[in-house]
């Protein structure tokens, strides 16, 4: 019962936390721009209007339209279910859930990326095109930080695995763990979460004709992703495991304060790279976190 | 009733089912059902118990005493024989009737059941002649069983390109079991690992099956015989048939010693095989010849767990080879499951259609939504996606791989690449199933075709949705399926007899049913939401234009483009296009096809220096009778010059 208590609520934690990142990452923009910009919390009230709103739906889609947007927001939050949030663990560990992380991000893909391509939209197509592409050199990444993980704890769990500090390789890796970040959340410069022009987008184009409650609830799952993803960037660097609790959560959130405030300034300083450029620094993304797997692999023997 | 009886009802079922074929054809099914059921029986009481049923007969074939026995390992192939025999059974009722096909259907059913008879025997056989035999009598069912449509041109080749490479690997497993006897002094198969001096042996056995199982660049044949066949043929193809090769691999790496680098080479060859497999995938515009190179992927997963399972094994048995064994085993029952289910889904499509070409699909789940769902199903696993059974297996290979990695020892260096492909595969199968997927059912009509089709017929559907429970279950519940892996993987290495799983399944298949009911439970919310809410429909947005057309949507071509630009290398696509000039053009075209790379630049270059040397080497044969014994006298004075320089002794 006391379990079943906790798992809700931190579940509520996350679910509620996720959609202040995007405010943080806004604010900065427009603190560097020398805008007052929305308020922190601008996402929570769209969301609220959102679920209250009508919808209109294409003629084109299938039923599935509806049912793969719940589908990838399940996805997602049972993937923060296997994130462990500060010092006590992940509400479930087992021997292998890493991958099961890794998996349940792509299940939410199949599922934004097929909503997209049901609508009919050759706008949606590309951006579906481009997700499902990039997606492929940013899994190796990611595989690559896992295996590199992996190997400092000895483990296959994101508990163990997330609880000591990176080491030696911990820049390298944080590096690439952040171009990862950028590009699976669709921020600049791989993506542009602010355009207006559907040519160039990714994720923004393939969500155009989702309105009302399904909108809030990709929007929810978006700023969720980039909650993990940060959480994900600051424990693996973070030796969250050997702190005392309260340290560790300010740890925590210090660090995912941090990178959030990265990303609001990449946003604002950067422009974003031609299409052509993106595998690029997705390998570069790849190759920092291999360089990593082979400090640790070397940290091993010294 | 013991496996023996069951097995002898499985094969009297199938030669009865063989001769009704022809006059009766109700009484085929039912004999045919009966066969693979039982033989599922005898499977599944072999792979529970992990005992060892075994026939020694004083009949002889060939000279050799016929001598069957059926353990864990070949049980677990039987099994899945028998699941797909069976539904392949019952969806040809439907697929290739006596009315559409009334000169080929019988013979069709005949010939099928000739194929599962044999595939069954050389599951069971223990003796290499026997072996030999029913290994080549499958190979040529298969033959007939592919060139159906012997009419059409593309059938024939692709039947004759099957016949030519399959006989190029028998060879090699004639020369294989051929030496083995000579070595042994008998025929007789079983377990001999102790004699170091066959292992080189194996090379020849890797070349023989691999062909068999479409390993790259092996996999030449595949494509086109599993695109030509009829669909129900393409499902037990896929499903079975060139599972015969993975079990030829598996079966041989057990009982033979193998050469130290056999596991390194099988394991590049399967990342190989995974990755241009789903890079090859990805340019095709046939359905049935895209999920034919997933063949060639899947394939490459199930050869990355044996491979690492056999560098364990000469690595002290390390506990994480038995997971990638596992994982491997696993993948097989899985990839044919779900591979079934996928060449059936495109046959309903094919039978409704009449097309394969994906350009001129689109929204065919307003037609056929029984299909459409089962299809999606099939493609969510076996893009490897929790919750269904494609992630399980996927997730027991990698949870070897990263153990090996952790282990730190020379097999660490050969798994992190491996990890990280099979990573990318992963990812570049979920790009090539989304596109599958959107273009074929998801979107608007893209022709007449597609706007007049029609749901498949229950026998039909009824085989479908069997295979896609058997994922689904496999995928919810995969600690069920355990001691089968178990007993399979301690008779591959008799060292490995943990009956408990090595990784928490249990746990897993517990989150995947969490999972499941969440998101049939979030589905249900959101959509009750949406009515609550007010829903109108509106036409789709294409940046404010207001008429689109369907031939605005994203087409396979284009939504693969990305990927296909980065294996450009080796996919070598071939362009036929007509760019806009003028201002006002009349006419542009463009189209593009992925041919085989394998057979374009290397099979044929080399087959035609062949033909080109044999014809001018015929120079010397024209029939002139005088030039024959001025050849004869000119051999002569050869031979006298040799024996005079001093060859005589």
């Amino acid at each position: 019962m006391i379990a079943t208590f906790e798992v809700l609520l931190r579940l509520l934690v996350w679910l509620l936390l996720a959609p202040l990142l995007p405010g943080i990452i806004n604010k900065v923009k427009a603190w560097v721009a020398g805008r007052r910009g929305p308020p922190v919390l601008q996402l929570y009230f769209d969301l609220a209007k959102l679920w209250r709103k009508g919808v209109v739906l294409s003629t084109a889609v299938s039923p599935g339209h509806i049912a793969g947007v719940a589908v990838a927001w399940v996805s997602l939050v049972c993937a923060a279910m296997l994130l462990p949030a500060g010092p006590s663990g992940a509400p479930l560990a087992f021997r292998g859930d890493a991958l099961l992380f890794v998996y349940l991000l792509a299940l939410a893909r199949f599922c934004t990326a097929s909503a997209a391509l049901d609508t009919g939209s050759a706008f949606e197509g590309m951006g579906a095109a481009r997700e499902v592409s990039y997606a492929v050199l940013g899994e190796a990444a990611i595989i690559t930080a896992l295996l590199t993980l992996g190997l400092q704890s000895g483990s296959v769990s994101l508990t163990t695995m997330l609880a000591p500090a990176a080491g030696a390789g911990a820049a390298l890796l944080a590096a690439g763990l952040f171009a990862v970040l950028l590009a699976e959340n669709c921020r600049v410069p791989f993506d542009d979460p602010n355009t207006h022009l559907e040519l160039t987008m990714i994720h923004e184009v393939m969500v155009l004709d989702h309105s009302g409650p399904p909108l809030a609830a990709i929007l929810h799952g978006a700023s969720l992703k980039l909650l993990m993803f940060s959480v994900l960037l600051a424990e693996a660097v973070l030796p969250i495991g050997k702190l005392s609790p309260p340290a560790a959560a300010a740890a925590l959130a210090g660090s995912v304060l941090t990178v959030t405030v990265g990303i609001g300034l990449v946003e604002s300083l950067l422009a974003r790279l031609a299409f052509r450029r993106v595998p690029l620094l997705l390998t570069t993304a790849f190759l920092l976190c291999l360089f990593a797997l082979l400090v640790a692999w070397k940290g091993g023997h010294l | 009733m013991n496996p023996g009886w069951l097995l002898c009802i499985a094969a009297t079922g199938m030669v009865v089912g063989m001769f009704s074929a022809f006059r009766a054809p109700r009484l085929w099914l039912l004999t045919s059902l009966t066969g693979a059921i039982a033989a599922l029986a005898s499977a599944i009481w072999i792979l529970k118990t992990g005992a060892r049923w075994d026939w020694q007969s004083s009949v002889a074939i060939g000279g050799e005493a016929l001598h069957l026995q059926l353990d864990a390992l070949s049980a677990f192939f039987l099994a899945l024989l028998a699941v797909l025999g069976g539904v392949g059974s019952l969806y040809q009722r439907g697929y290739w009737t006596d009315k559409t096909h009334p000169r080929s259907a019988p013979s069709g059913r005949a010939w099928w059941n000739a194929m599962l008879l044999n595939m069954g025997f050389v599951l069971l056989v223990a003796n290499g002649l026997h072996f030999l035999i029913a290994w080549e009598l499958f190979t040529v069912c298969a033959y007939f069983l592919i060139t159906r449509e012997r009419q059409h041109r593309e059938v024939r080749q692709a039947g004759w390109l099957y016949l030519a490479a399959s006989h190029a690997g028998t060879l090699c497993l004639f020369a294989f079991f051929a030496w083995l006897a000579a070595r042994t002094g008998s025929w007789e198969l079983g377990p001999m690992r102790d004699r170091t001096e066959l292992a080189p042996l194996f090379w020849l056995a890797l070349f023989g099956f691999g062909l068999k199982a479409g390993m790259f660049p092996l996999h030449i044949w595949l494509p086109s015989a599993h695109a030509n066949a009829p669909s129900h043929v393409s499902a037990i193809l896929s499903g079975v048939a060139i599972k015969m090769g993975i079990y030829g691999l598996v079966r041989f790496s057990s009982w033979m010693p193998v050469p130290d680098a056999a596991g390194w080479t099988v394991a590049t060859l399967g990342v190989v095989s995974a990755v241009l497999g789903v890079a090859f995938a990805l340019g095709q515009h046939d359905l049935k010849r895209l999920l034919a190179y997933h063949s060639v992927e899947n394939i490459g997963i199930i050869l990355i767990g044996l491979g690492f399972a056999m560098v364990a094994t000469a690595h002290g048995n390390a506990a994480w080879g038995q997971l990638a064994l596992a994982g491997g085993l696993l993948h097989v029952w899985n990839h044919g499951l779900f591979k079934a289910l996928l060449f059936l889904g495109a046959g309903s499509v094919l039978h409704t259609t009449g097309t394969r070409e994906m350009s001129r699909f689109g929204g065919l789940w307003r037609a056929m939504p029984w299909t459409a769902s089962l299809f999606t199903l099939g493609a969510v696993a076996i893009s490897g996606l929790p919750p269904l059974n494609g992630f399980v297996s996927e997730w027991l290979v990698f949870l070897g791989l990263f153990d090996a990695v952790s282990a730190r020892g020379p097999a660490a260096w050969t798994a992190v690449p491996a990890a990280v492909l099979l990573g990318v595969t992963g990812a570049l199968a979920l790009a090539c199933f989304v596109k599958v997927c959107g273009v074929v059912f998801l979107g608007l009509p893209r022709s007449k075709v597609a706007e007049q089709a029609h749901e498949c017929g229950w026998t039909m559907r009824l085989p479908m949705l069997v295979l896609g429970a058997a994922c689904v279950a496999i995928g919810l519940a995969p600690v069920l399926f355990w001691p089968a892996i178990a007993s399979a993987s301690s008779a591959w290495q008799p060292l490995w007899t943990d009956s408990a799983p090595p990784a928490p399944m249990q746990t897993l298949g517990a989150f995947h049913i969490t999972i499941a009911a969440l998101a049939m439970l979030a589905a249900i919310g959101l959509w009750l939401r949406v009515k609550r809410n007010g829903l109108s429909r509106a036409v789709t947005w294409d940046c404010g234009y207001a008429v689109p057309t369907p031939r605005m949507q994203y087409t396979a071509g284009s939504f693969a483009g990305i990927i296909t630009g980065w294996f450009s290398w080796i996919l070598k696509p071939k362009r036929h296009q007509h760019p806009v000039k003028e201002n006002f053009p009349a006419h542009a075209s463009y189209e593009e096809h992925t041919p085989e790379t394998v057979l374009e630049h290397v099979v044929e270059p080399t087959g035609s220096v062949v033909m080109r040397i044999s014809t001018a080497v015929r120079r010397l044969q024209h029939g002139r009778l005088q030039a024959y014994i001025l050849y004869l006298l000119i051999g002569l004075a050869a031979l006298a010059l040799l024996a005079l320089m001093g060859g005589a002794k």
